[in-house]
């Protein structure tokens, strides 16, 4: 178990991936009682310096010592052994379990209490002293994904961590969330744990933590105090002198023209046959961008797949450029004229296992060039991925190579490449820059606010707030599979937006009031 | 006449549902780790020819069921080889263990001189209770008459499901079978889960296998077992992967292995060929049933993660 | 430092690795056969030198290998077909003996002057569409209902067997030989037997070969194959282009269920000449199965394969006459199925001892290292 003092220090530590270094030589110390923000752009190498730390790789060279002492952990567990327990972004929870289950999950005999009535008596004093409020007896499946991670916390502080290490933990909180969260790590480190705050939102990081480290290809890019210092000198840290963190502003001068999508009174259900989209109705125009945000969760997915043809409407009509493509399946809305850049790259928008010029004509393989009469033509296949890989700078294809080995960006860019060389009227783009870096994500920002001076329309839809308002015309918010707000873009309330996408001061009737206001 | 016909058929059927209820007992351990292993036809035929062997060896059916475990969990290991650290396609191992199984069964089955082919059967399979409770009317023969393995089987189930839904290891075994990530990520060693409920599922298989030579064929013939493996595959979709429902499942289908044996008590004229097929349509249906069901419940019971190799390095 | 097995997934495996590997496997099945020979008693190399002379040395030897094999390329192209989209046709036993049942009632219904084209030729389509209406019984359950189908293919295989057994065995059919005692099927009529080319080899080679060739083109050079190569891979991004997963389904398991019943069609016609179950359950389905896996589900490579397998399976009954057990020729199978499975984890991985290997292997080369090192948090 960890001692009563807390301290964290990591000296000249580095792991290599199949040769390349993914950190390389990096310092850091957490002191108990703070909360420490490590920032990075993506591949940065954030994520292996706390896979490092909490045990699941173990590092090539360096140290880890905690209260001074060397320590070397060969799995999770002796990390958390040691006091150090890590958040994942992607909970680690079984769905079917219970709150309780989950916490006392792989804990040792020793560690162990003897009944789950007694486990879960001190989930519940435990989630009172931090203010983690949840169900111990409540399945996973039935919390909200605030509350989930709150099971994650209380699950590292059941086995006694002081230090916690959250990896992203705001990117799938909405604000209300986000702030009850702070109150609660505020209220660890009052009593003496450590935070790291793994983030790459400038703004949480200034605001809730007590000093910043950034990490920069691998390597590191600096230490401060964050009351010393300022989002400039972090961002300079971040991405160099060279001021690539400003984003390029799109030119939003320009006039609207009939719809290109409209949906009206659209409702269809989920994976589990429970309503997930409620009476949606919205138009997009030639040369407007139409973001959606929402937190995710609320019915985005089921909405993109009913717009795409991929799910059955129960009710409601969707017109894709004056066809009728209420229920007609994805391949007849693809040919009145939409195209789509899903969620998932690998697995819906490209065949992970199949080589990049197959998945380049994945929606035109069957009409000429790409083959006559049934027979592929090989020939005009190729060239068709040349030209594409060419205009979209789509980089590390190998000939023959499974697409799934290269990097998020250049996947992102292969599937725009594609959508964007049909002949299409409107475009539909999901999370089109999760996970990406800071050049791609600009690279395909670019490319689809394009699609606006072309004259077609772009309903997108992001978690990241940032990159809806900076790129839509219109900004429609959802929740619970209901359209909750509407703004045009000069009008827009970000804290208005914050609100309604949580929920707040809506009840269902102003929600449905809300859907024909915004049609 | 038409009492006894009933009482013997249903005490036949309750020998012929054991072996099948073995396999699908062990196969529901290793489907609840989120290990699919289709080879249990193979692993049966392995458990069938090293149980008859050791049978013979020692006259013990303890032995001869051991024996017949351990045969099965050797294939199994190999499985678990294959799906768990090569991560290779779950299906593709499972039916070569069925090749191997039946290669390597018949290949030990017919070696040696004499054969295993014309030695008689020394285990000597007797009642476990007192004949006083034997002899009662009805219930003895149904309940009472059967041998100690019968009686393991049902205490088997028991154990089943108290150790899946009562304990900290059945905890993690579920846990390991619903979501492999979240559990490694407290502190369970999912090859180390996955290896030993694949080779609990050998052992089942091969216990059946075993009991199936010894106690009901009573010699070893090439391809013994002709389905039943198969059928218990099948078993545990329909059981739903609950140990009770299994229970349920392989009376079932044991009673339509011994449905041709019971017409010809009661002289009803079925050919032969059609009452073999039986069991195997009824599971066809049966699937397809299950499949179809508007009641989802049923169908979200398979673990998660059944079948899906789990790498620390693929998240 | 301590040297550990590092193991890389290959985004790209030439034909070295995809061939090598496999060729290994085999290497490796053997050897394990020697061993378990050698424990059993044998002199291994003895039994493999008996093996190829029965098998592969000289043209009779060879003529009888490659009758045998005819109906293996058939049940192995129908198992590659299936695994190519991702679908496993356990059931290529039971559509064989759909084939055998039909195309022996046809040949044995039509008028014995009926011309051996016209005869062959509809005996080659009712077996061929009685295996794939017996597949459809497994394809629609799995396109509409996703009913398991391994689970309905291998059902249905014990329902066909019993089926046969019944039409000879259990009674007096239209089948079944009247004049002898012992249940046996009719004989065909001249007409409806293929004609021999050399020893046993008959024409069921040409058809076998001319499949696989057409199998292959089916799949690598039309849209039609394009469809079943991305369903195979992914069937989410098949429908988010706007394939048909559904009728995709049902019509490869047909095709499947066609060329194991051609099989059959191939065995009485060609081998048996008349419906004769125990003839016909030598595990050709079966078979075909470990060939489609060794192929790596390639038609063209199915040729070989099924070669080299019938090659062990003819020289069983010689192994007999110099006193080894012929059920070494089932394990062998099993060895090499089991090998090779394993050897598919060396096709998609590369493995190398950690120190030595940092420096990159070129094939890697091309998938960024700190990508992988981020997605895997």
């Amino acid at each position: 178990m960890a001692g009563e003092s807390t301290h964290l220090e990591v000296r000249n530590l580095t792991k290599s991936f199949y040769g390349v270094p993914a950190i390389d030589a990096v310092n850091f110390e957490l002191r108990g009682g703070e909360i420490h923000g490590l920032l990075g752009e993506n591949g940065a190498g954030k994520s292996t310096l706390c896979s490092v730390l909490s045990g699941l790789y173990r590092p090539d060279s360096g140290t880890v010592s905690l209260n001074g002492q060397d320590v070397a952990f060969r799995s999770p567990q002796e990390a958390s052994s040691h006091g150090i327990g890590m958040v994942y972004q992607h909970f680690r929870l079984v769905n079917s379990f219970t709150v309780a289950q989950n916490i006392v999950l792989g804990l040792s005999k020793d560690q162990r209490p003897r009944s789950m009535r007694q486990v879960e008596r001190m989930v519940g004093d435990l989630a009172e002293e931090f203010g983690l409020h949840v169900d111990p007896s409540a399945s996973i499946w039935q919390l909200s994904v605030g509350e989930q991670q709150r099971v994650e916390i209380l699950k590292q502080l059941f086995r006694g961590a002081k230090i916690l290490i959250l990896d992203e933990p705001t990117a799938v909180l909405a604000a209300q969330e986000t702030d009850r969260l702070f109150d609660a790590v505020s209220t660890m480190v009052d009593k003496g744990h450590g935070v790291v705050l793994v983030s790459h939102k400038m703004a949480e990081t200034m605001e809730y933590t007590d000093r910043i480290t950034v990490l920069r290809r691998g390597k590191n890019g600096g230490s401060v105090e964050t009351r010393d210092t300022t989002p400039a000198e972090v961002a300079r840290m971040m991405f160099g002198d060279s001021s690539a963190a400003e984003r390029t502003t799109f030119d939003t001068s320009h006039e609207v023209g009939e719809p290109v999508l409209s949906l009206s009174g659209v409702s269809v259900l989920g994976d589990h046959g429970l309503p997930a989209v409620n009476d949606v109705s919205f138009e997009v125009r030639r040369g407007q961008v139409v973001g959606v945000a929402g937190v995710a969760g609320n019915g985005q997915r089921e909405l993109q797949e009913a717009i795409a043809g991929l799910r059955p409407l129960v009710e409601g009509t969707i017109t894709v450029a004056d066809t009728d493509c209420s229920n007609a399946g994805p391949k007849a809305t693809m040919q009145a004229g939409l195209a789509y850049v899903p969620e998932d790259r690998l697995g819906v928008g490209l065949a992970p296992g199949l080589p990049l010029e197959h998945n380049m004509v994945l929606k035109s393989y069957d009409r000429a060039p790409h083959s006559r009469r049934g027979v592929l033509a090989d020939a005009a296949i190729e060239k068709t991925m040349d030209m594409l890989v060419e205009d979209f700078d789509v980089r590390g294809n190998r000939r023959g190579m499974r697409v799934s080995l290269m990097s998020g960006g250049n996947l992102q860019k292969a599937i725009l490449a594609r959508e964007l060389n049909e002949i299409h009227q409107v475009l539909l783009a999901a999370a089109p820059t999760r996970g990406l870096d800071m050049a791609a994500a600009e690279a395909v920002r670019a490319h689809i606010v394009d699609e606006r001076a072309t004259r077609r329309g772009v309903l997108v839809f992001s978690e990241d707030l940032d990159e809806i308002v900076h790129m839509s015309d219109v900004i429609i918010v959802m929740f619970k599979g209901r359209i909750v707000g509407s703004f045009e873009r000069d009008e827009l309330d970000l804290d208005q937006v914050g609100l309604l996408m949580t929920g707040s001061g809506l009840d269902a009737d102003d929600a449905s009031d809300q859907v024909s206001a915004a049609s | 006449m038409n009492d006894t016909v009933l009482i013997l058929s249903i005490a036949s059927a309750i020998v012929a549902a054991t072996p099948i209820l073995f396999a699908a007992l062990g196969e529901i351990i290793t489907n609840r780790s989120g290990v699919m292993n289709l080879g249990i036809e193979g692993m049966m035929l392995m458990g069938g020819v090293i149980g008859f062997w050791a049978g013979n060896g020692t006259g013990s059916l303890t032995m001869a069921l051991i024996a017949g475990g351990f045969g099965g969990v050797f294939l199994a290991l190999i499985h678990a080889v294959l799906a768990v650290t090569l991560r290779v396609d779950q299906t593709v191992s499972g039916l070569s263990l069925v090749i191997v199984g039946s290669g390597l069964s018949s290949f030990i089955g017919t070696s040696g001189e004499p054969s295993l082919l014309s030695a008689r059967n020394a285990v000597e399979v007797t009642p476990l209770l007192p004949s006083a409770l034997r002899d009662l009317p009805a219930v003895g023969p149904i309940l009472f008459g059967h041998d100690i393995v019968v009686y393991i089987g049902v205490l088997a189930v028991i154990a089943a499901t108290y150790v899946l839904n009562r304990t900290p290891q059945g905890l993690a075994l579920r846990a390991v079978g619903e979501d492999p990530a979240a559990a490694d990520a407290a502190g369970i060693s999912v090859v180390k889960m996955r290896y030993i409920a694949t080779a609990v599922g050998g052992f089942g298989a091969g216990v059946g296998g075993a009991y199936l030579t010894v106690a009901i064929v009573g010699t070893w013939q090439n391809g013994l077992t002709a389905g039943i493996g198969w059928i218990a595959v099948a078993l545990v979709i329909l059981a739903g992967w609950r140990p009770w429902l299994a229970l349920l499942g392989a009376l079932a289908f044991g009673g339509l292995n011994g449905l041709g044996f019971t017409l010809q008590l009661a002289q009803v004229n079925v050919p032969s060929d059609f009452l073999k097929m039986m069991p195997f349509i009824a599971a066809y249906l049966v699937v397809i049933l299950v499949s179809a069901s508007p009641n989802r419940a049923r169908r979200l019971a398979a673990p998660a993660a059944l079948a899906q190799p789990y790498s620390r390095e693929d998240r | 430092m301590t040297s550990r097995l590092r193991v890389t997934p290959r985004g790209f495996s030439g034909p070295g690795v995809r061939f090598g590997v496999p060729f290994s496997a085999l290497v490796v099945a053997l050897l394990l056969g020697a061993i378990i020979l050698a424990v059993a008693g044998n002199d291994p190399i003895e039994a493999y030198r008996t093996m190829f002379d029965a098998s592969l040395n000289g043209w009779s030897s060879m003529t009888r290998t490659l009758a045998l094999a005819t109906p293996l390329i058939l049940t192995g192209l129908a198992a590659a077909v299936a695994f190519q989209m991702r679908v496993y046709n356990i059931g290529g036993e039971g559509q064989l003996y759909l084939g055998a049942i039909a195309a022996s009632y046809v040949g044995l219904a039509l008028p014995e002057t009926t011309p051996m084209v016209f005869m062959l030729g509809a005996m080659l389509v009712a077996g061929a569409t009685a295996g794939a209406l017996w597949a459809l019984l497994a394809a629609i359950p799995k396109a509409f209902v996703n009913a398991d189908e391994i689970i309905t293919t291998l059902m249905l295989n014990f329902v066909a067997l019993s089926l046969m057994n019944w039409l000879i065995f259990g009674s007096r059919s239209f089948w079944r030989d009247p004049r002898r005692p012992v249940p046996s099927g009719k004989r065909l009529p001249e007409n409806a037997i293929m004609p021999e080319l050399s020893g046993r080899m008959h024409i069921g080679i040409i058809i076998a070969v001319v499949a696989a060739v057409l199998l292959w083109w089916l799949l690598q050079k039309t849209s039609w194959g394009f469809q079943i190569r991305t369903i195979g891979d992914s069937p989410r991004a098949a429908r988010y282009a706007g394939m048909s997963v559904r009728g995709k389904t049902m019509a490869v398991l047909a095709l499947s269920g066609a060329l194991a019943a051609i099989a059959g069609v191939s065995e009485v016609s060609g081998v048996t000449k008349g419906l004769e179950p125990v003839a016909l359950t030598s595990n050709i389905g079966f078979t075909g199965i470990i060939i489609a896996v060794v192929a790596r589900s390639n038609p063209l490579g199915v040729v070989p394969v099924s070669i080299f397998l019938a090659a062990i399976t003819t020289s069983g009954s010689r192994l007999q006459s110099i006193g080894i057990n012929v059920q070494v020729v089932l394990l062998l199978q099993g060895l090499i199925f089991l090998t090779v499975t394993a050897g598919e984890f060396f096709v998609m991985n590369k493995v190398s001892l950690t120190g030595s290997a940092i420096a990159g292997p070129a094939d890697d080369s091309s998938s960024p290292a700190t990508d992988v090192a981020e997605a895997t948090a």
